[in-house]
């Protein structure tokens, strides 16, 4: 790393208008391309305060800050265009959080980085509908809660109720949410409505290991722990009503369920694996990067295509894992309300993935390219007319969801030609942290939290109180700050507005 | 069946650990009177992280061995293999981990290690937080035999 005083650090960065600020090159070794990040005012005090912080002299361990590794991915080789830090950017490990970044599929020397995923691969969010209102809900939320809370196995050690055997396991990577479907957990128009149809045709579970199947077994329709969760949420606020309406919510008060969760211990797995793989072919391949946790493989090496299709299945994997807790949330909801699933209209609006490899074509200085876009805590938002997008949304643009933290608000933004121009079609993800878990630990009560969200009509099911303080509100930043900024730079567009009444986390 | 422990395997070592800052991550940070000791103790600091180690009875045990080209990958294979024997059969969370064999000479670097504890079963054991993986991020191993300092660092993602 380049040690540099921070007034000095300043210099290599320039702002490009209220809300985004250039990395020019030289802010870290080999930049190939320079480095862009989106902040608003709010935001960019913390991302200076964590580039100051890293400027301290005599600073031992510590960890990158997110500027740093967003110049440190513009150093890769074969990235076009930009590195992007999206508003709600942190450090993270190799890649920041909420950094993405596109390579030329058709220069051999570009590279693939299971860094640039995450080790929860196709962590995503999920929006359910339904035709309840806020009051039809609130006089048994208690009860309602407490059924999602019994139905979904979550937290540390938890195991899927959905039967499954290690060949059932098989042919859920290889399909997707195709599987789901033949297994009558889901509605056909749910595919529809999600990402690559729920399905990555490219899954190869022979590239996957033992391991990692057997870490992904029992957690199959697991909704996880950290930062997971399923929410019971109101239409606060519509701002695009015609968007709105396309996803079929019409009015404040509307019900809805969102669910926030990856691909488990299986994904966790494919991404270690990799990465032991990786360092072998670094040395091999003379790839040379900045840090050490920025492991990567060309993508037409061995290594690189085995993790293209080993990520593919844990990709899979969590769609099928979305699709069981959608299968047990429509169970909860029929059985309070006395109505199938069908008569309560809860259709999926729309599926994201934010830690995802995806081939795509972009326009990069004018010219077609097919492009691996790596987005990590960054979420896909395909603008109006793309031909990736469900027929539903193509006047809209890509439904975009922006899960909040446990306890504020949540956002569905649509995507826009101008993120389709500058991002690579790319937003925010959510919040993203602000103080570390064990300074919420330190400074945060449960009982006190429990208290305030108690206050503000929320109730909540949690299976690990001390994960209470970790997930804070106040561990975050304001996903509205997070979500202003995009929908003022123009990378996506404000719709809706979600409040969440009841909370169900691990 | 049960398996029966002599008295001097159910004896819990002290705790010498603890739980550093990272913004979306935790740093675990062992030492102990000799490398083997810090090791052993930064796999009981990752079990503490995912329950109430004081609700963990010895009541099995399960044997592990980690390989590694490095000590920093023989650390990381190590952590990686107490992880697996919690994430899937026989889902062993422990509160004591004694290494049996610790070879780091030359290019051999290899662990054997036994694992006592019990398996995680919810309702007795509380949940804390689930580790998702070992990360080389920041990984310091601090080794000197002459000062008696053994010290580990090792960020797990979370």
């Amino acid at each position: 790393m380049v040690v540099r005083q921070y007034q000095q650090e300043l210099e290599y960065l320039e702002r490009l208008s209220p809300y985004c600020w250039k990395i020019k090159k030289g802010f870290q070794p080999n930049m190939n391309v320079e480095g862009i990040f989106y902040v608003n005012q709010t935001l960019e005090k913390l991302m200076f305060e964590e580039l100051k912080n890293a400027c301290r002299p005599g600073m031992a361990g510590g960890f990158l800050p997110g500027v740093k590794q967003i110049a440190n991915v513009a150093a890769l080789p074969g990235i076009v265009g930009r590195s992007i830090g999206l508003p709600d950017v942190h450090s993270g490990y190799g890649f920041a959080i909420g950094n993405m970044a596109a390579f030329d599929m058709n220069n051999p020397e570009s590279i693939v980085s299971p860094g640039g995923v995450g080790f929860d691969i196709n962590c995503g969010v999920r929006l359910l509908r339904t035709s309840l209102m806020e009051s039809d809900v609130l006089p048994i939320k208690e009860q309602l809660a407490q059924s999602l809370f019994d139905h979904i196995p979550v937290g540390v050690g938890s195991k899927g109720i959905i039967p499954m055997n290690a060949k059932d396991l098989e042919e859920a990577l290889e399909m997707g949410m195709d599987w789901s479907l033949r297994e009558g957990y889901i509605w056909a128009e749910d595919k529809e409505h999600c990402e690559e149809y729920g399905r990555m045709l490219n899954a190869d579970p022979s590239k996957v290991s033992t391991r990692a199947k057997k870490r992904g077994l029992p957690q199959l329709g697991t909704l996880g722990a950290g930062n997971h969760y399923a929410e019971i949420q109101v239409v606060e606020e519509i701002f695009d009503k015609w968007a709105a309406g396309k996803m079929g919510i019409e009015e404040k008060g509307q019900v809805c369920v969102m669910i926030h969760s990856g691909s488990r211990g299986f994904g966790h797995q494919v991404a270690t694996d990799a990465l032991v793989q990786m360092e072998k072919a670094m040395k091999r391949d003379d790839i040379e990067t900045n840090d050490r946790q920025l492991a990567c493989a060309r993508i037409n090496s061995q290594e690189g295509q085995d993790y293209l299709k080993a990520m593919a299945a844990a990709a899979n994997f969590a769609w099928v894992n979305r699709s069981s807790m959608t299968f047990l949330c429509r169970q909860a909801f029929a059985k309070q309300f006395g109505l199938a699933p069908d008569d309560l209209d809860m259709h999926v609006i729309y599926d994201v993935s934010h830690n995802i490899a995806k081939v795509e074509e972009h326009i990069v200085d004018g010219v077609p390219k097919t492009l691996l876009v790596h987005r990590k805590g960054s979420t896909r938002a395909f603008p109006p007319h793309h031909p990736l997008i469900p027929v539903d949304y193509q006047l809209t643009g890509q439904p975009v969801l922006i899960g909040g933290t446990m306890g504020t608000c949540s956002y569905v933004l649509t995507g826009t030609e101008q993120g389709m121009m500058e991002t690579f079609g790319s937003t925010c993800h959510g919040a993203g942290r602000a103080l570390s878990r064990a300074k919420s630990r330190r400074n945060l009560d449960y009982t006190d939290v429990l208290r305030k969200l108690e206050s503000t009509g929320i109730t909540i099911r949690v299976a690990s109180p001390k994960l209470v303080m970790e997930e804070a509100p106040e561990s975050y930043k304001n996903v509205t700050d997070v979500v202003d900024t995009c929908h003022a730079a123009g990378i996506s567009k404000k719709c809706i507005k979600l409040r969440p009444i009841a909370v169900i986390k691990g | 069946m049960e398996e029966s422990f002599s008295q001097e395997e159910l004896v819990l070592p002290q705790c010498k650990y603890e739980y550093l800052d990272h913004t979306a991550d935790v740093q675990l940070h062992s030492w102990g009177d000799s490398l083997k000791e810090a090791f052993e103790q930064c796999g009981i600091a990752m079990f503490g992280y995912m329950t109430e180690l004081p609700s963990v009875e010895i009541k099995q045990s399960s044997e592990i061995e980690a390989t590694g080209h490095d000590l920093e990958s023989l650390l990381f294979h190590f952590l990686d293999e107490l992880l697996f024997l919690f994430s899937a059969e026989p889902f062993l969370i422990c509160s004591k981990v004694t290494i049996t064999q610790f070879v780091c000479e030359g290019d051999e670097f290899k662990i054997t290690c036994k694992c006592y504890g019990e398996e995680f079963t919810l309702g007795k054991h509380p949940q804390g937080t689930e580790v998702k993986a070992i990360t080389y991020s920041a990984m310091q191993i601090i080794n000197e035999p002459s000062q008696n300092k053994f010290e580990v660092y090792v960020i797990i993602d979370i």
